[in-house]
């Protein structure tokens, strides 16, 4: 089993999102005879359901494969697959870390999209080796040729160096074999020197608690040894230690190079950070790998049962999807509107809708999100800063002397025909202009600075419908800047609604206040009584909407057979109630508390 | 079990049948009439052995068009029924279309044992006939009211249709107070519901049809039910309208939630268990299947379902509450009577509650609420 170092390789595939990363890794573990055809589940390396109903990565995944090359020898490749999605994108640069090269895919359809960029500079940072693949060569709207083209002068990688690939229908998969064990060099490591491993994720198993996912860079890991984590200063002892065959499979040791897993009764995996280093406590490393980041959440959403009695089983599924999910952080919190719940941090919009949905899949829960937020600091008159993570927690306006808001660095990829729409779209969204690069293949590489909050409110999609689904996007969080904001307020029923309240730039808040009542109209339905929806900033109220009272609702006929057919559709309709939250005698759907996402 | 004393007979023919119907209803079938109607026979004489039945105090021959049956053949049918026990003063209803009342049928159908006509006049006015494709003129109906009347028949009913695209309030109003001005004893006024199964919900959905909004379909209702108390008549029900004493006694039992056995395709029994369990049942719907499974096994169950005594208490009070003289259906629902009083839907009075106007406009919100 036991390979030489020179024998060895650690490979990440990247990729914008859909660009068949996933899809070509699957062809890897085919070739190379690790997974049988006859096992192949379309997506292997995808473990969630979620994750292959959805087609995307959340989870890092980790396989090592056997490859007898050309050359006669046999070489062991250790692939790591990453999450696509930018919430992600701290765990794609772990995982990179963790490797010696990278094979970078670029759809021959899509050509170069912003996180494919995102991606690049990550990699090029670890001095990772690229492989570029341009995939799916074989879709008749595809042009390889051009995206070559791309390839050369956008990331500087020479065209010669391009592999042509359709992962779907299996070419190039022994071209990209036969480029990673002469490309990618074989790792330095000394097997001697005191362990440094690097953990790229982690997650909970119900029975052997922490399975953490590493690289060994230096040292060797064996079970029974006592390990520290450096960041988190925690010791634990390690039970067994093995390789992704993609299953399980225990080994003596990892040495130097290595790719694999340690469990060592560790029973949450706060205690097993992504990006921390594992050495042996009895002979520890001189510093921990470099890169460490504490992973903060950057948006806020509370979560709230829909039935009030499933609270505690709530707050049980958290503390269980906890164990799973380090970046997922929450507190109780109490809405006068909608009851007992949780404020809850997360990633970005795709971790947060990825938590709720598992929330009520995996524990049968049915709940309530409010729209997601970011995190302001507010400073007080007082001289104390305070971070605010929910809107109806902003201080009175008399106490505030200024409020700051997350900053982000945007990337937008666009064909030039947009560069119009993006940039109206960016301004309107409060961006600064940064810069603007054309790029060969019609690309423009646009950089704004503009708020996360702006972000978050629909900004992706609106981005997408203004390009015809072309622009691509990617952010990284950048600072604070003190900016002009207030807190609007719904009243419902004539009774304020805390869990629609947002906070607004100023010069919008009038207008943002009417589209919000407009919509709300849309989304309340229609009641017994009629329903007053009012906006209001600082007790004034800017706009005033009115939900008609429901007409009529009667059944001309109820003989025979219409009893159970009657029955059955209102109780169907009840059902469907479920969904909705009652806040004092109004029932209010969901949607109604996302409205605020969507207000153009 | 709770013993039955409601029997109701579907016959499922009709020579048409119109865009709007989505009852059990095939066309022209006629060579099936015959063998249908052994097979239906066939079906009492074997049912009523299964339950606890009789005397039988209402039967409803409903359809489709029972009335495209030969005198005879209702004869036939009736017979299986007086085998049962038929109590003194026994309601028997036949729907009948205004095409098949002769001096002749009705001369028959009195022969036969029924007691009262349940006539299909839906409108008088031409252009609605012409939209709900019936093939009768307003003349024939109200001829056939009067035919029926003079023939013998005590316990007249008209069907009305209200809220038809392009009939206005007035000529809404024209129609019912020409039906009134016969005389009957009773009369039906519905709504025109799109269902959507059928080519008038087709026609709606591809934007070939247009509705009447809620109010003005809510005008015509209200403004039925005002012209119908000042004529002296009661409204029992939701879409029903009586003279004193005249209320269908058939359907009062099934809102007042009483069980009845149903024969024929497609028809549903309703048996109330010791345990205050309610158990419904159906039968195949095509005419051929019925046949046929009858013949071979004397039944044609479909299928069946059981509701436990709460869900029962729960229909009991949906239903029950369409009786517009107030039920006591509702007396297990505290909390949810309690709210809808409050939401002026409901009214509470000697222990029982009934809808409000509102209510009516609302009624299946008031349904609802003591549903599961």
């Amino acid at each position: 089993m036991s390979t030489p170092t020179h024998l060895t390789r650690a490979i990440s595939v990247i990729a914008h999102v859909d660009h068949g990363k996933t899809t070509l890794s699957d062809r890897l573990l085919e070739y190379t005879g690790t997974v049988a055809p006859r096992d192949m589940v379309e997506q292997v390396l995808d473990q969630l359901d979620l994750e292959r109903e959805r087609g995307i990565t959340i989870k890092a995944q980790a396989v090592r494969m056997l490859y007898k090359a050309d050359d006669g020898n046999t070489y062991q490749i250790n692939l790591i697959d990453t999450p696509g999605h930018v919430d992600f994108s701290y765990e794609v640069s772990r995982a990179l870390a963790a490797c010696d090269g990278a094979i970078l895919v670029v759809d021959a359809s899509q050509g170069i999209e912003a996180q494919t960029l995102a991606n690049v500079h990550q990699a090029l940072d670890h001095n990772l080796t690229i492989i570029p693949v341009v995939n799916k060569i074989d879709l008749p709207q595809g042009n390889p040729e051009l995206v070559r083209e791309e390839i050369e002068k956008v990331i500087g990688l020479p065209a010669e160096t391009v592999i042509f690939a359709s992962a779907r229908q299996g070419i190039g998969t022994k071209e990209i074999l036969e480029a990673v064990v002469h490309r990618v060099p074989p790792p330095t490591g000394d097997s001697a020197a005191p362990l440094r491993a690097l953990i790229f994720d982690a997650k909970f198993d119900a029975y052997r608690g922490v399975v953490t996912y590493i690289r060994v860079l230096e040292g060797t890991l064996r079970p029974g040894m006592r390990i520290q984590m450096m960041q988190t200063g925690k010791s634990f002892e390690v039970d067994e230690v093995g390789i992704f065959r993609p299953e399980r499979t225990p080994v003596d040791d990892l040495t130097a190079g290595e790719v694999g897993y340690l469990i060592a009764n560790i029973r949450n995996v706060r205690d097993s950070r992504v990006g921390d280093t594992v050495t042996d406590e009895a002979r520890p490393a001189a510093a921990p790998l470099p890169g460490y980041r504490h992973v903060t959440p950057m948006v806020f959403a509370g979560l709230f049962p829909t039935d009030t009695e499933q609270y505690q089983q709530l707050k049980d599924a958290l503390e269980k999807l906890q164990l799973n999910d380090a970046a997922l952080i929450y507190e109780p919190e109490t809405s006068a509107a909608l009851g007992f719940g949780f404020r809850c941090g997360f990633l970005g919009l795709l971790h947060m809708e990825i938590v709720q949905e598992r929330l009520e899949r995996e524990f049968n829960l049915t709940l309530l999100g409010t729209a997601p937020t970011v995190e302001y600091r507010v400073k007080l008159r007082n001289g104390e800063e305070v971070p605010v993570d929910n809107p109806d927690h902003l201080p009175d306006p008399g106490e505030i002397e200024a409020i700051s808001e997350p900053m982000v660095l945007a990337t937008i990829v666009v064909p030039s025909t947009y560069v119009g729409n993006m940039m109206e779209l960016s301004q309107e969204r409060r961006g600064q202009f940064l810069n603007m690069e054309y790029e060969p293949g019609d690309r423009v590489v646009i950089t704004y600075r503009m708020p996360l909050a702006e972000i978050i409110h629909d900004y992706y999609d609106q981005l997408k419908s203004r390009s015809k689904g072309y622009a691509s996007l990617n952010y990284e969080l950048v600072g604070f800047e003190e900016a002009n904001l207030v807190k609007l307020d719904v009243l419902v029923a004539g009774s304020p609604v805390d869990a629609l309240s947002m906070i607004v730039d100023r010069s919008k808040a009038q207008q943002q206040g009417r589209r919000l009542a407009e919509k709300l109209k849309t989304l309340i339905p229609r009641q017994l009584f009629e329903v007053p929806i009012q906006a209001a900033i600082g007790g004034k109220i800017v706009a005033r909407e009115t939900v008609p009272a429901m007409r009529k609702d009667v059944t001309a006929k109820c003989y025979g057979g219409d009893v159970t057919r009657k029955r059955k559709l209102l109780e169907k309709q009840k059902e469907g109630k479920k969904r909705l939250k009652r806040v004092g005698n109004v029932e209010i759907p969901q949607e109604a508390f996302m409205a605020v996402l969507s207000l153009d | 079990m709770e013993r039955i004393h409601s029997l109701y007979l579907h016959v499922p023919f009709c020579t048409w049948v119109c865009k709007y119907c989505d009852f059990n209803a095939y066309a022209v079938l006629e060579g099936l009439i015959s063998p249908y109607v052994d097979a239906l026979s066939h079906e009492i004489d074997r049912a009523v052995a299964q339950v606890p039945i009789g005397p039988v105090d209402t039967v409803f021959i409903g359809g489709g068009t029972p009335s495209l049956l030969t005198t005879p053949q209702v004869g036939q049918i009736l017979d299986r029924v007086r085998a049962v026990g038929l109590a003194p003063g026994a309601e028997i209803t036949l729907e009948a279309n205004p095409s098949n009342v002769t001096s002749e049928t009705v001369d028959g159908w009195l022969q036969a044992g029924v007691n009262r006509l349940s006539i299909g006049v839906q409108s008088l006015q031409p252009d609605a006939l012409r939209f709900l494709e019936r093939l009768h003129s307003g003349p024939d109906a109200i001829g056939a009211i009067r035919t029926a009347r003079a023939g013998g028949f005590a316990n007249v009913s008209a069907d009305l249709l209200f809220g038809v695209p392009g009939v206005d309030l007035a000529t809404w109003h024209e129609t019912l107070d020409a039906v009134l001005a016969e005389g009957v004893q009773h009369l039906s006024a519905y709504e025109l519901t799109v269902e959507s199964g059928t080519r008038l919900g087709q026609e709606v959905r591809t934007g070939l049809v247009r509705m009447p909004g809620a109010d003005d379909q809510l005008e015509q209702y209200w403004g039925a039910a005002a012209r119908l108390e000042a004529a002296g008549y009661d409204h029992y029900e939701i879409s029903n309208w009586s003279r004193p004493g005249f209320a269908c006694r058939h359907n009062l039992a099934a809102w007042n939630y009483q069980p009845y056995l149903g024969c024929g395709a497609g028809a549903h029994s309703m048996f109330r268990l010791d345990d205050s369990s309610t158990e419904r049942r159906w039968n195949l719907k095509g005419p051929h299947a019925y046949i046929r499974k009858v013949s071979a096994t004397g039944h044609a169950l479909d299928g069946s379902e059981t509701l436990s005594p709460a869900r029962a208490r729960g229909e009991a009070a949906m239903i029950g509450v369409r009786l517009l003289a107030g039920t006591g259906s509702a007396h297990d629902f505290p909390v949810q009577r309690q709210e809808l009083v409050s939401a002026g839907l409901l009214v509470e009075e000697a222990g029982q509650v009934r809808l409000t106007r509102r209510g009516v406009e609302l009624a299946n919100q008031v349904g609802a609420a003591f549903l599961g």
